[in-house]
């Protein structure tokens, strides 16, 4: 693998109900493209992810900005649509059809004016009254069932969120809470409480890719991509252990094994905490601790600064906010900023190697729809 | 040179790539009564032995087209549960689960009866009336 990232952007996350989805990701885009020292004419394909952005939104993105008569692609998986924008992005790279690639991801949730996300009404579960929030509900609840554990637990992922987005001038949320604030929130999906659910919000992110041969031509250093995942989700109609989603466990095993690392060489992570759950559950999913050890090792504050490996450095989705095509994107954008030191108040020290995690739900009979994991390492 | 695959015709229309009329699926009526029991109308997928709800025409693991409506309950367990309290689907509150069938299957059903008071892994009965189904705990003995 030796595509790139020499470039990155976003705006802050929040809720911009006067931008369009150009408004909200041309200043990404551009950032990124200057950021990377790359023209909007150098581009030569353009990938970019977003759920709800309606039809050529990579194309109404771009032709603000002079980029035209290459390959756009729009691709939707869900929370799931930014990361896989980027995997097709890393793919065109390295099977050298292009030397610089825009990524962009993208979404505003404000235009469904608050609540739930809208999920497809064609499916069973949600004619049934499925909502993203519900179904971690029910795996917070079976979560807490199987360990003995109670709701402070889940509360104490929210505050380390918010403790760390606290540092991020791009966070939607950038004040700190206590465990009492999150667990006397309003309900939304017991046990999950408001603060343990990530806002809506809108949200743009653009990285840019290259070639190793492009890169050392500049002479730039980046976040090399050392493995680029991305699988589907399997259906079942039976039995499915909540607490082991086995799509990301598969992803993330191909990940390291394309990278040739393993959980313990990663000093950062960027995973998918949509809910305060979920954290804890992908902990075990990615490895960074063995089935059961995930309550521990957020108590022992391993996956904050000073811990083995700081997990969601950048608050998270919780903290962060969660515009669900830009997440995948945003996460990226953290990574290289970490990579190359260029983090500010919040830099992982000596960070040299990173994994970010997104996954794409909000489908029966699945664990989720689509997941994707990247590993990236530091080129100077 | 004629494709021959499986001696299906590709250019014939006619049973069997008609659309599904599925839309409804999911609020159609799944279920009878029967002896004042409620049970699920579900699908058996003859060759592969897999159970579907709601019944699909095709078996999603194999694709075969040999899916027979099968009913299932009326126990079952609760495999975990929430009471939702903001909803786009629905409206709220109202208590959701997975239950699971002792064939195997698992069914995301609308709890009720139970106060609030449920647990995972407790038994559960499916219940209904003219409006549609549900499951409540089993109350002990």
């Amino acid at each position: 693998m030796s595509a790139t990232v020499i470039g990155a952007g976003m705006i802050p996350m929040g809720k911009y109900r006067e931008s369009s989805y150009p408004g909200l990701a041309v200043p990404a885009a551009l950032r990124a493209l200057n950021c990377a020292g790359i023209t909007p004419g150098d581009v030569d394909l353009v990938a970019c992810g977003h759920a709800f952005g309606g039809m050529l939104t990579g194309q109404r993105i771009v032709k603000d900005i002079g980029i035209g008569g290459v390959p756009i692609l729009n691709i939707d998986n869900a929370c799931s649509g930014g990361a896989s924008a980027l995997h097709l992005g890393v793919q065109a790279v390295n099977e050298g059809r292009a030397e610089v690639v825009l990524v962009i991801g993208v979404d505003k949730l404000t235009q469904f004016g608050g609540g739930t996300l809208p999920l497809v009404e064609e499916d069973h579960e949600v004619q049934r009254g499925m909502v993203m929030p519900a179904l971690y509900a029910m795996r917070a609840r079976r979560y807490l069932h199987e360990r003995g554990e109670s709701p402070d637990l889940l509360a104490e992922v929210s505050v380390k969120a918010r403790r760390h987005g606290a540092a991020n001038p791009f966070a939607q949320f950038r004040t700190e809470v206590s465990a009492e604030e999150v667990l006397t929130a309003r309900p939304i999906a017991d046990p999950l409480t408001l603060l343990q659910c990530c806002p809506t919000g809108d949200g743009a992110a653009a990285v840019v890719l290259v070639s190793e041969r492009k890169r050392q031509e500049m002479g730039v250093k980046g976040a090399r991509v050392m493995a680029s995942v991305l699988h589907s989700g399997k259906a079942t109609t039976g039995f499915r252990d909540m607490l082991r989603p086995e799509i990301t466990y598969h992803s993330a095993a191909e990940a390291f094994e394309g990278a040739g690392l393993g959980p313990n060489d990663i000093d950062l992570v960027e995973l998918h905490d949509a809910f305060s759950i979920a954290e804890l559950i992908y902990y075990e999913a990615l490895g960074l601790c063995q089935r059961g050890e995930s309550a521990a090792m957020l108590r022992g504050n391993q996956t904050t600064y000073g811990g083995k490996v700081v997990v969601n450095p950048s608050g998270g989705l919780l903290a962060k906010g969660h515009p669900v095509g830009a997440s995948g994107v945003a996460q990226v954008v953290e990574v290289y900023w970490h990579l190359t030191g260029q983090a500010g108040a919040r830099q992982v020290e000596k960070a040299r190697t990173a994994l970010t995690h997104v996954t794409g739900g909000g489908i029966s009979g699945m664990d989720h729809g689509a997941c994707t994991v990247h590993v990236f390492e530091a080129v100077a | 040179m004629a494709i021959q695959s499986r001696g299906f015709a590709g250019d014939v229309v006619g049973e069997g790539v008609e659309p599904f009329s599925d839309l409804n699926a999911g609020s159609a009526r799944d279920f009878v009564e029967r002896d004042g029991q409620t049970y699920l109308v579900a699908g058996l997928s003859g060759s592969s032995g897999v159970e579907i709800f709601p019944r699909r025409p095709v078996c999603p693991k194999t694709g075969a087209r040999d899916v027979e409506p099968i009913l299932i309950g009326p126990s079952g367990t609760l495999y975990t549960y929430t009471k939702v309290h903001v909803s786009a689907a629905c409206d709220a509150p109202y208590d959701l689960g997975y239950v699971d069938f002792p064939s195997g299957l698992r069914v995301l059903a609308q709890v009720r009866g139970g106060s609030g008071g449920y647990a995972c892994d407790i038994p559960v009965r499916l219940a209904s009336d003219e409006n549609g189904w549900w499951v409540e705990a089993v109350a002990a003995s």
